[in-house]
């Protein structure tokens, strides 16, 4: 897309999407609501200590260029403008990947979570040749094992992380992520596992860890609009109550990935499509080489595998606050 | 996809609808109609059909692709002209598509269903001025767009010699006052009158000849500057010019001097036609090609009818002041403000338009990010035309 003649008076360049035309044609369009935003907008461009002074704080801002409308509608608008009731607000929370509870978070390799298609490339992925840890990986479709855990906060050192920070910032500003949505491509995979609420997502008095997050699959899986190739669930926030134990205990980053005061925790573990699940055995499926790659030594464990990356999507509902993290599909080949 | 914070539309106070007609200048210079691209029977940006019913002019030789189609030519008789006759050339075919456009733009009249026939002035009924020999020129829907506008159309055609058809020489031959290059206008034609509104094609308006200068004053006629008849009508909504063939019915019979009377050489054998001979012993093409030749320039207005719909799109000011831009925060901090007491600000640049599933229907982009803050409220006039 081009960008927008900004030398004169401001326009507006409107312009029905995709979808819009559609709909149109299938007789059922009918707009009843609007959003703003602001996805051009790179507020680390905000100079606070502009040597001019305020007036030129956004002076950067103001001169971005914008591009002409799209008409896909997925791209439309990716991060909207947010109204919250309080104009004080100094901080907005933000997820984060949990990597440091004991209770079976997954770790990241290279940045990737790597997802075991089946048993005997979770065997393999185990290997010490290969992750050497089942930390480092996830099992097709458990419930039981390592998931991906997030959590909803405040990641500063600014503020303490008690109790009390934890409700006048977040709770008494609905700032805490009651529910989840969690989005996946459902070419590669085709469900989800949710928390259940007996988890829990705490530390004790003395700072202990006391983590206990349980997947159940989840059943409210949709395709999402206006995506394409994408479904998504919901998952629901676990209260996150791990606090700063300020005499003596273990630290609360021992716990928690967060700094500052913590909202609301998710997990997630995914299944992958029939057909990505077959063993060495069996028959490769077609995506692997369509949207992957094929026979790959990633490890150098004299075995090879073939695998597909995949971006999955958990966003807070109350927040607006979304983190994106690659998932690695990954099948034993020989 | 992303969680957004939407603001719902109120169909009473947010939206409204208008209509508003755009009008494009459509100039046509004569070289482009005959000449620039060839010669008679090798001209590129001329197609004629096997069937020969009429022939299609383009802006550039018709086998590029950057050709755009801008009108069809054919001419006519009606059965009763003295024209036809079966020694004529293509005869049935002449009567065929005059019957052809009657029916389409006039319809047809009596307990028999006899096709009205063509008439220089607006009450088509009265069988008074009845054009029973006609050109017929078919603007492209790419030109006309939903149609022409009323009282824009003007066309200059030469009234001379086939070889000097714009010189003066032919003046005395014409009868003409003002040179042998005619102006043909639907002047008495505008949005508010001027117009039949009867027939089946729409409405049609009169085409008069045009006499005197800009600076004396023009006044419009027929062929003659005593008659009130025109010499052809023009279809708004179709967008089609009927010519009567009278029009050039002053002009002398074909003499072999050059110069003088002759409405058309035929390429082959140089034979010269008058318009008479035009219309019975040429093909359909090649008095299509005779007029093509004579034609100096056609201008008119298109119309093209835009019915928007107007979303006002507010933001109140206390809505959107904040961002869920992941730049908009540094370590969970906005990075606008310094002190919580500082007020949020935040940018827009796009406006999403949504349906009941949050699915996003159209989108409308700034051409500059716009501030909004706690002190501001701001109106966005959303306009989706159709």
């Amino acid at each position: 897309m081009a960008f927008l003649d900004n030398s004169g008076d401001i326009i507006l360049d409107a312009v029905l999407t995709d979808l819009g035309r559609r709909r149109m044609a299938q007789g059922n369009f009918k707009i009843i609501k609007y959003a703003f935003g602001d996805d051009e907008i790179d507020y680390s461009l905000y100079n606070l200590n502009h040597a001019s002074g305020s007036a030129y704080y956004d002076i950067e801002i103001l001169q971005t260029p914008l591009f002409e409308a799209f008409a896909y509608s997925s791209i439309g608008i990716t991060y909207g403008l947010a109204s919250y009731a309080r104009n004080d607000l100094l901080y907005i929370p933000e997820i984060k990947l949990n990597q440091v509870t004991n209770d079976q978070a997954v770790l990241t390799s290279n940045g990737l979570v790597y997802l075991a298609v089946n048993a005997e490339t979770a065997t393999a992925l185990k290997g010490a040749d290969a992750l050497g840890s089942a930390a480092y990986y996830l099992e097709n479709g458990s419930t039981s094992g390592y998931s991906m855990i997030f959590e909803s906060g405040l990641d500063t050192t600014d503020l303490n992380a008690d109790a009390a920070n934890r409700t006048s910032y977040l709770v008494a500003n609905n700032l805490v992520d009651s529910t989840y949505n969690v989005y996946f491509d459902n070419r590669f995979i085709s469900n989800a596992a949710t928390p259940t609420r007996t988890s829990r997502f705490t530390n004790d008095s003395s700072g202990n860890d006391k983590v206990s997050v349980r997947l159940k699959s989840s059943t409210a899986t949709s395709r999402a609009t206006g995506m394409t190739n994408t479904s998504v669930t919901t998952a629901i926030g676990i209260n996150n109550t791990v606090y700063n134990i300020t005499v003596g205990g273990a630290s609360d980053t021992d716990v928690s990935a967060l700094k500052g005061p913590r909202g609301s925790a998710t997990a997630a573990n995914f299944t992958v499509v029939t057909g990505l699940d077959t063993d060495s055995s069996g028959t490769q499926d077609s995506k692997f080489s369509l949207y992957g790659k094929t026979g790959q030594d990633l490890f150098g464990d004299s075995k090879t595998y073939d695998y597909i990356e995949t971006e999955v999507i958990i966003e807070g509902l109350n927040t607006g606050a979304r983190i994106q993290q690659t998932v690695r599909l990954t099948r034993r080949a020989s | 996809m992303p969680t957004l914070n939407y603001e719902s539309i109120n169909t009473n106070t947010d939206v409204t609808t208008t209509r508003t007609l755009l009008h494009e200048s459509i100039p046509l210079t004569g070289a482009i109609v005959s000449g620039t691209y060839g010669q008679e029977t090798s001209e590129e940006n001329i197609k004629n059909y096997t069937h020969g019913m009429f022939q299609s002019v383009y802006d550039y030789p018709y086998l590029s692709s950057s050709a755009n189609h801008i009108f069809d030519i054919t001419m006519g008789y009606h059965s009763s002209s003295p024209f036809s006759s079966s020694a004529s050339e293509q005869n049935a075919k002449k009567i065929n598509l005059y019957t052809e456009f009657a029916q389409v733009l006039l319809g047809y009249t009596g307990s028999d269903n006899i096709v009205e026939i063509f008439e220089s002035d607006l009450d088509f009924g009265d069988n008074n001025n009845q054009m029973k020999s006609c050109y017929f020129v078919n603007f492209s829907r790419l030109l006309t767009k939903d149609q022409v506008k009323k009282g824009s159309f003007s066309m200059t055609i030469g009234t001379g010699s086939w070889l000097g058809p714009f010189d003066l020489q032919a003046v005395a031959a014409n009868g003409s006052t003002s040179g042998s290059a005619i102006v043909i206008t639907d002047a008495s034609s505008s949005e508010v009158g001027g117009t039949n509104t009867k027939g089946n094609g729409g409405e049609y308006a009169v085409l008069y000849r045009r006499y005197g200068t800009e600076a004396a004053g023009y006044t419009y006629s027929g062929i003659g500057a005593a008659n009130e008849n025109g010499v052809g009508v023009i279809f708004y909504q179709a967008g089609i010019v009927v010519l009567t063939s009278s029009i050039w019915d002053r002009m002398g019979p074909p003499i072999k001097a050059i110069g003088q009377g002759t409405f058309y050489r035929r390429h082959e054998g140089h034979l010269k036609q008058s318009i008479s001979g035009a219309f019975t012993g040429s093909s359909i093409s090649g008095a299509c090609d005779a007029l093509r030749h004579r034609i100096a320039n056609i201008s008119f207005n298109n119309t093209t009818e835009i019915n928007s719909t107007i979303y006002f799109c507010r933001a109140a000011h206390n809505k959107f002041n904040y961002s869920s831009n992941p730049t908009y925060i540094s370590g969970s901090k906005i990075r606008v403000k310094n002190v919580s007491s500082d007020s949020p600000i935040s940018y827009i640049t796009t406006i999403g338009l949504y349906n009941a599933s949050n699915e996003l229907l159209a989108v409308a982009k700034l051409s500059e990010p716009i501030k909004k803050d706690p002190t501001t409220e701001l109106t966005l006039r959303v306009r989706l035309d159709y």
